[in-house]
């Protein structure tokens, strides 16, 4: 499809606008980095500091307890990931396509938790990791939120969406349920394990009060964990919980790019390319 | 659906594989598929067991008690669900919740569908360009986006700045009651459009090219096509973000924390907050008040959840 000139200005001021509104607020965040301790809550607005220090950057990349919560954080991260994707598309699949009995109240069952605020749980889930002997292991972080309502009813509802011819044609030549999953479904969901694959990583890594409350081990810090204990050392530095915030992020946003370019123009189950 | 079928598996579609029967359900003729169903769910309803409704099933039996540090645990049966239903700063933070949700969610969507429509007209290095970026937003933590927002708000700030080029007085935007919520919106949104479109661009490159052409071949326009294919094959997608959105809103709890907390006068005191700040509160039994009043939250939303589903759920297409 070849666009006109118009068409072409158009879109180049569209994703100007919108780049400008995404980016302003991770410049902000960058660049206060480099302000001192109060200088980012001054009033009024300021953009650019008035003196560009690289201390807050340079005393966290110093403190060798912040490459640590990094490294355990990405590693409990893409485990937590991988796992839950497992999980949570063998049920999508099963609840998208096969006929079993109790399915309806199955159904119920996995949706369910997706509509249970946290602080009506957090108390209780605290006493059963802590029954189960799970604190202050990376499992206590991985396990408990693997199993997502919301990942597996998105995954689901896309599922619905695939074509029968194919699968009705594989089960007439007399493939299992397992063979279609794995050969038919499975490499047509780069798309949507992509995007839910990069949200539990986010929803990972941005935990903060899960971590607190279940890990003291130092060895086993995790990143924001280490972010708030950083800052309250230090009194409440802005500067420096800005800088850090910039540094965590840079991890996920390399993720994003390298991950980003599986969704495209999917082939489609049909199986006709 | 039907619409859509006759006009697009018409002769002018060679439809290699006769018009994909979307969603319709599988023909009983294969028989049941227990084993291989219950292995599949197994790993998952496990874990919910273990992690999420043993928990839930406990804080219901807790809340029948009256906690307090100072004395052993008291039951007193269902006199703390009165005492939430008897509040109404309970409800008010309900409906703050709900008017957010409908701020939001519904805004959200629109943004999110126009964005991905754009981006899929994009070139190829021009869109992972764009996917990138409108995710941007969601990897920034919540607390620095609230008080970078804090600042925009300001008397002198960016926002009061801009209406000021239109001869517009400043606004005290997290000061007045009428304008707090909506002014939490804007970052809630900003905050969220990122996944919201990814999702809606996986959904809307999932739809055969074809239909789109023979559309066009037609003669449909651009509402026609967004109308009769686009919303149509999106609606399983546009289910979840509906169900999802909805429930995410009236659970927003940090962006009020940090930028207002609650205030001013309760015009931001979402129900988690309320029950954050019932929880911190110095009054006795705080726990188990909260406590009941996060179990009867579960329940609104349940009981909003069931409508909605209810609603977009016409046809037999989305249900097991």
């Amino acid at each position: 499809m070849k666009k006109t000139v118009p068409q072409r200005i158009f879109s180049a001021v569209l994703m100007t606008l919108i780049s400008v509104s995404v980016m302003f607020p991770l410049a902000w965040m960058a660049i206060a980095g480099f302000k001192g301790k109060t200088e980012v809550l001054r009033s009024p607005f300021q953009f650019f500091p008035q003196m560009w220090r690289w201390d807050n950057y340079s005393a966290i990349l110093a403190d060798p307890q912040f490459m640590r919560a990094m490294g355990v954080t990405v590693v409990g991260a893409l485990i937590f990931t991988a796992l839950s994707l497992t999980v949570n598309t063998l049920a999508a699949y099963a609840f998208a396509r096969l006929e079993f009995t109790g399915k309806r109240f199955w159904w119920v069952y996995c949706l369910t938790p997706m509509f249970i605020p946290a602080m009506a749980i957090l108390l209780t889930s605290f006493m059963v990791v802590s029954e189960l002997g799970m604190l202050d292991t990376l499992a206590v972080l991985i396990i408990p939120g693997s199993a997502s309502a919301a990942q597996m009813f998105f995954i689901r509802q896309f599922y619905l969406g695939f074509p029968m011819a194919v699968e009705e044609a594989a089960l007439v030549d007399g493939a299992t349920r397992w063979q279609i999953f794995t050969r038919v479904f499975l490499p047509q969901s780069a798309a949507p394990f992509v995007v839910m694959g990069i949200a539990s990583y986010l929803a990972y890594w941005n935990a903060y009060v899960w971590p607190v409350l279940t890990i003291t081990d130092p060895d086993l810090t995790q990143i924001m964990q280490f972010l708030g204990n950083f800052r309250s050392d230090r009194g409440n530095d802005w500067g420096l919980l800005m800088a850090g915030s910039t540094l965590a992020s840079i991890p996920t946003i390399g993720l994003l790019l390298v991950f980003q370019r599986f969704i495209v123009n999917g082939v489609r189950i049909s199986g006709i390319k | 659906m039907t619409a859509l079928d006759s006009r697009v598996a018409a002769p002018a579609d060679p439809a290699p594989d006769g018009a994909p029967p979307h969603g319709r359900r599988r023909p009983a003729r294969h028989g049941r598929d227990n084993r291989t169903a219950y292995l599949m769910i197994a790993p998952m309803v496990v874990l919910l067991a273990v992690f999420v409704m043993w928990p839930l099933v406990y804080s219901l039996y807790l809340s029948t008690f009256k906690i307090s540090f100072y004395t052993e645990p008291e039951f007193v049966g269902l006199d703390f669900y009165q005492y939430v239903l008897e509040s109404p700063r309970f409800w008010e933070s309900i409906w703050v919740g709900l008017y957010y949700a409908v701020l939001t969610v519904p805004t959200g969507i629109v943004i999110a569908l126009l964005l991905a429509s754009f981006i899929k007209t994009l070139s190829r290095r021009a869109a992972s360009y764009m996917k990138t970026t409108v995710y941007l937003p969601a990897v920034v933590s919540t607390v620095v986006a609230s008080v970078l927002f804090v600042f925009m708000y300001q008397d002198d700030g960016v926002v009061n700045a801009m209406l000021g080029v239109l001869n517009h007085g400043p606004v005290n935007w997290l000061n007045d009651p009428s304008y707090a919520l909506p002014a939490i919106a804007v970052p809630g949104i900003w905050l969220s459009f990122g996944v919201t479109t990814l999702i809606l661009l996986a959904g809307l490159l999932d739809i055969p090219e074809n239909y789109y052409e023979s559309a066009q071949l037609d003669g449909a326009g651009f509402f026609q096509r967004l109308f009769r294919i686009t919303i149509p094959l999106l609606k399983n997608v546009l289910l979840y973000l509906l169900v999802t959105g909805f429930t995410l809103a009236i659970q927003l709890f940090e962006l009020p924390l940090i930028m207002t907390n609650g205030g001013p006068v309760d015009a931001t005191m979402t129900p988690n907050l309320y029950i954050f700040a019932s929880f911190r509160d110095l009054t006795p039994y705080a726990t188990s008040f909260s406590l009941t009043a996060s179990l009867m939250l579960f329940a609104v939303l349940g009981a909003i959840s069931l409508v909605i589903f209810r609603l977009v759920n016409s046809d037999k297409a989305i249900d097991g």
